[in-house]
């Protein structure tokens, strides 16, 4: 008999309503992983190959890092119901900054970096930022944790960043993604911090939602569609997208990232359709659109995203 | 809120024409260069997303109307696609094959779009105007409540009853339209009445 004898109907699967999850907790190892892969996937062919097959191996080397033993403490049970309660982040950035974990993996970070391939500039801020004497590291752990990056010094603000992203996201998933709240819009329910874009997904029980992604520690949070990420706003919210000059409109393929631009506050936030597009990553692909982020720069709204890989923009 | 634009704005500032971004420190400008040359002929494309409620039944689930072209830019908006709205709590983004089939409801050819008539002996529909229909309308309710109202039903006790007339209301209107609705055909005495306001 074929094995489609042993199909039962079940009608559990339909008619029944799921509420998407309202945060998605990262699994780092799977979550760099993946990332790489899209990287490596995204390089082939493209403008920007030798940037994105570089972060592919950046994230690499952030896979195994968050694969190694130990696995970080989680956060104390007390820290994270207070910031329940008082619907604050439960991860605290400034904590983390002054943690000892942080600068171990930072160390290690940097170390697995050696053998990467990159230009003499990228080549030389490493160096540099693993002979930097503590304060100087003190202080830029602290512009990461506050996402506010000097552009005197961005190559070695990249590097930390990419370390703080692997102990943010083991830190994010020792969490329960059913007791996180809301915090505000556009604010990341575990870190606080601003999305890197949005994601519209597909798959089963959330199919067309979207999903704020947290370039910082992973976590992806469910905000209303057609919703600015910037301000809250639901009014005067459009979509913009490149496409060739000469195009006609007629057989033009959709758009799968677009900028979700305000009206209310000039601002826009990348959103890509993982529904139309399932190998979109939230990072991989903020990166490899950079070509719309050239086009907005000519427009009246601002990038709010937060991607430490594409910052100036 | 997210904070971020103003720190972005003044490292814009700061940044004083200085090309400060990602790839130009880590010297990817090379690369950073070849896509400024490859989108320099491209142009942005306004998209339009809309919420909206399924006009056909009273469950009125909610929608995302998909166009190209933005009104609001002084572009012409065409419909590309329509799906269910999986914020919406009525639906969380499900629709009914009908619900589904929404865009080629509103690109119908036949869709009706204005007033139509078909005169006495005619085999077709002509349009008119909305004050022809509507005064002819009103006409013909006159006449046949004039003609056909009960004020007393068969114990001679006053009652309120217009039964040779019905009316079928839309389904997807708001609270307010559905009661509106209802106290015109009630004070009119419209028996044979069904509407939004039942559900």
């Amino acid at each position: 008999m074929s094995s489609s004898s042993g199909l039962q109907p079940d009608p559990s699967m339909i008619g029944r309503l799921v509420k998407p999850a309202f945060a998605l907790l990262p699994d780092p190892p799977s979550l760099f992983r993946q990332r790489a892969e899209r990287f490596a996937m995204l390089a082939e062919g493209h403008d920007l190959a030798p940037y994105l097959s570089f972060l592919g191996a950046l994230a690499a080397v952030q896979a195994d890092l968050a694969a190694r033993p130990p696995a970080p403490t989680p956060l104390p049970a007390e820290q994270v119901e207070r910031a329940r309660a008082n619907a604050m982040p439960p991860l605290d950035r400034a904590a983390l900054g002054a943690s000892a974990g942080l600068r171990g993996t930072i160390a290690q970070f940097l170390e697995a970096l050696e053998p990467v391939d990159m230009p003499a500039q990228a080549a030389e801020a490493l160096r540099s930022l693993r002979q930097a004497p503590p304060s100087v590291l003190d202080e830029m752990i602290g512009n990461v944790m506050g996402d506010a990056i000097p552009f005197e010094t961005l190559a070695q603000h990249l590097f930390l960043s990419a370390a703080a992203q692997v102990q943010a996201a083991r830190l994010a998933a020792t969490l329960e993604a059913d007791r996180l709240v809301p915090l505000d819009t556009g604010l990341c329910p575990v870190c606080g911090g601003p999305p890197a874009s949005s994601i519209v997904v597909g798959h089963q029980g959330a199919e067309g939602a979207r999903y704020a992604a947290c370039a910082f520690c992973g976590t992806r949070w469910n905000e209303v569609r057609i919703k600015c990420l910037a301000c809250g706003s639901t009014k005067g919210v459009g979509y913009k997208s490149a496409e060739a000059a000469d195009d006609q409109g007629g057989t033009a393929v959709e758009a799968t990232v677009k900028a979700e631009c305000c009206d209310s506050c000039r601002s826009w936030v990348k959103i890509l359709y993982a529904d139309r597009n399932p190998s979109l990553e939230p990072v991989a692909d903020d990166v490899a659109s950079l070509g719309l982020d050239l086009l907005m720069q000519d427009t009246e709204y601002r990038r709010a995203g937060f991607d430490p890989f594409l910052i100036g923009y | 809120m997210n904070m971020e634009l103003s720190r972005r704005g003044f490292l814009k500032a700061t940044g004083a024409g200085v090309a400060a971004t990602s790839l130009g420190a880590m010297g990817f400008g090379a690369a950073e260069a070849a896509v400024a040359a490859h989108v320099r002929p491209m142009k942005l494309a306004n998209t339009t997303e809309t919420r909206n409620t399924c006009p056909y039944c009273s469950v009125a689930c909610g929608i995302i109307i998909y166009s190209k072209g933005d009104v609001r830019k002084g572009e012409q908006a065409d419909v590309v696609h329509i799906e269910g709205d999986a914020d919406h709590p009525t639906n969380l983004g499900t629709l009914c094959p009908k619900g589904a089939a929404l865009k080629d409801f509103v690109q119908a050819p036949t869709r009706l779009k204005h007033p139509m008539i078909r005169k006495p002996g005619s085999d077709k529909f002509e349009q008119v105007s909305w004050d022809v229909a509507l005064d002819r309308i009103a006409r013909l309710m006159k006449d046949d409540r004039d003609a056909n109202f009960l004020a007393a039903n068969a114990d001679g006790l006053a009652v309120n009853r217009w039964t040779t007339t019905g009316m079928l209301a839309a389904s997807a209107t708001t609270n307010e339209t559905a009661w509106t609705t209802f106290k015109v055909a009630k004070a009119l005495g419209i028996v044979g009445f069904d509407n939004q306001a039942r559900v």
